[in-house]
């Protein structure tokens, strides 16, 4: 096949990527197991990730950047290109955002929590770990059809959003833990929305490369073609 | 200006038939660009879009050709003076072996100009971008010039009869990248006043200068050529609606 050099360097542009994105999923276990076990010592492992990540996103985008000069790509391979340079960015924010929830776990190790809240936080960070985890199994596979599964599973997490911000907002009768600790948990569920959000975007930006279409008008096509065939 | 409608083209070489069944709505103003693996008739098919297929002997087209309201295929349409509405600038740059004011000044003559012949000299060259590297050696032969300059000499040529399509068949597949540059530079101009159709085998070039691209391709081998993907030009090199066409511009094509 012509090109085979540029296609090989794609390849290993692709799967640079994929290796970085299992790496902040990699971080993202360790923040749940924190937040399950309540743990700060396990929470500190993920201090300092946060630098690697940002550094290896710079590389990623300037590999993007020398192979679109040198190499004129257009259609697919422009679309490709584009949007390793965009999901690099969704990776890389997820990571500074894991590490931030971890730097929270850390520095409210000695404060009291609230059980409750707790648990939601928990559950709240494993959709959000699970969410980024599909979408970037999604970019793997290219499986568009599974990108429109992510906005639900989206719906989900802002579900426990609200959940936990009325937790926070209402403490329930046995205290709700010190203040510290509630300010914190306010921060910490915010961060979870934005990373199951890049989830989400990592399988929006997958449907545009296979498709060239934007998510939301692939979405908009989706319910129409939904809307047509119920009249069937 | 006048925009063109074909439908349903086919074009024949006696029995062979080298281009079929292609529409497309050629938009007035705008460049179009056609692309495509060689032999798939991008040539013939832009040459039956001023009836000069027909001028090699056994070659005759089938379907519809309109200059806007005009069926240029009428019985009575006179293709002398469609040549002239509708012209045409070949890969090899070709000036006559005269004088480069002459070059210009010629087609205008024959076909009868009445005006001011030194401003149309003038304004022709000025709209081809060579009028400043030719003002002050206008009666020096057109062979003087080099290759993108030439090339640009048949351009102003073909505009002093006051074209309203010009067709260009690999108009820069013969020069260097400087000259290649002023011809890409000056269709941008050209189509303020013209509607422009160019076929080249360049992918960067379809995507620097047109708005519109055709993208002609052949299925099996023996077959006749076929327009296989029409659309704007952003949507053809950043996500074209066919497998064959992206493998094309990719460069993935073989
Ligand atoms: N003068 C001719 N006589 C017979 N066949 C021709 C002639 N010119 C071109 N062809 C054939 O017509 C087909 C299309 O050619 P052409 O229009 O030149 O393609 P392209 O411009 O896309 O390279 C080819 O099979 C070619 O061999
Ligand atoms: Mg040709």
């Amino acid at each position: 096949m012509p090109r085979e050099t540029f296609q090989q360097e794609l390849d290993h542009l692709v799967g640079d990527m994929v290796a970085l994105g299992r790496e902040v999923e990699a971080s993202m276990d360790t923040m749940v197991e924190a937040m399950q076990a309540q743990d700060a010592e396990i929470a500190r492992r993920v201090i300092g990730v946060d630098a690697g990540y940002k550094q290896r996103g710079l590389e990623l985008d300037e590999e993007c950047i020398i192979l679109q000069a040198r190499q004129a790509p257009v259609a697919r391979d422009l679309r490709l290109i584009y949007t390793v340079q965009a999901v690099t960015n969704h990776l890389v924010r997820a990571g500074t955002l894991s590490e931030h929830i971890c730097r929270a776990i850390v520095d409210t190790g000695g404060v009291e929590h609230d059980p409750d809240l707790a648990s939601t936080l928990s559950e709240m960070a494993r959709a959000a770990r699970n969410l980024f985890h599909e979408g970037l199994n999604v970019f793997e596979m290219r499986d568009i059809d599974r990108a429109r599964d992510l906005e639900a599973a989206d719906d989900k997490v802002d579900l426990l959003y609200s959940e936990a911000m009325n937790l926070i907002v209402n403490p329930s009768d046995n205290g709700g833990g010190s203040p510290e600790w509630r300010i914190r948990a306010a921060l910490i569920v915010h961060y979870l929305e934005r990373i199951a959000d890049h989830g989400v975007d990592v399988g929006g930006r997958t449907v545009f490369l296979v498709t060239g279409e934007r998510m939301e008008s692939a979405m908009q096509q989706y319910r129409e073609r939904r809307v047509e065939s119920d009249e069937d | 200006m006048l925009g063109m409608k074909i439908e349903d083209l086919s074009a024949f070489y006696g029995s062979f038939k080298a281009v079929t069944g292609v529409s497309m709505n050629i938009q007035a103003n705008k460049v179009t660009a056609l692309i495509g693996p060689s032999g798939c008739g991008k040539s013939t098919f832009l040459r039956c879009l001023n009836r000069m297929h027909e001028v090699i002997p056994g070659a005759y087209a089938e379907g519809g050709v309109h200059l806007g309201d005009q069926d240029i295929y009428a019985k009575d349409a006179d293709p002398v003076t469609i040549r002239r509405r509708i012209g045409m600038v070949f890969q090899k740059p070709n000036p006559f072996s005269k004088s480069i004011y002459e070059n210009v000044a010629w087609g205008a003559r024959i076909n009868g100009y009445k005006g001011d012949m030194d401003e149309l000299v003038e304004r022709s060259l000025r709209r081809a971008a060579l009028w400043e590297e030719v003002k002050d050696k206008l009666k020096k032969s057109g062979f003087d010039l080099s290759g993108g300059q030439q090339q640009r000499l048949v351009i102003a040529r073909t505009l002093a009869v006051e074209p309203e399509v010009i067709l260009m068949d690999e108009p820069a597949s013969a020069l260097d990248p400087v000259s290649t540059q002023k011809i890409e530079d000056t269709m941008a101009d050209l189509k303020k006043r013209y509607t422009v159709v160019i076929v080249t085998h360049n992918m960067q070039q379809a995507a620097r200068i047109s708005d519109y691209t055709g993208f002609f391709y052949i299925e099996h081998m023996g077959d006749p050529g076929r327009l296989w993907e029409f659309d704007e030009t952003d949507k053809v090199f950043s996500a074209p609606g066919r497998k064959e066409t992206e493998d094309y511009v990719t460069g993935r094509f073989g």
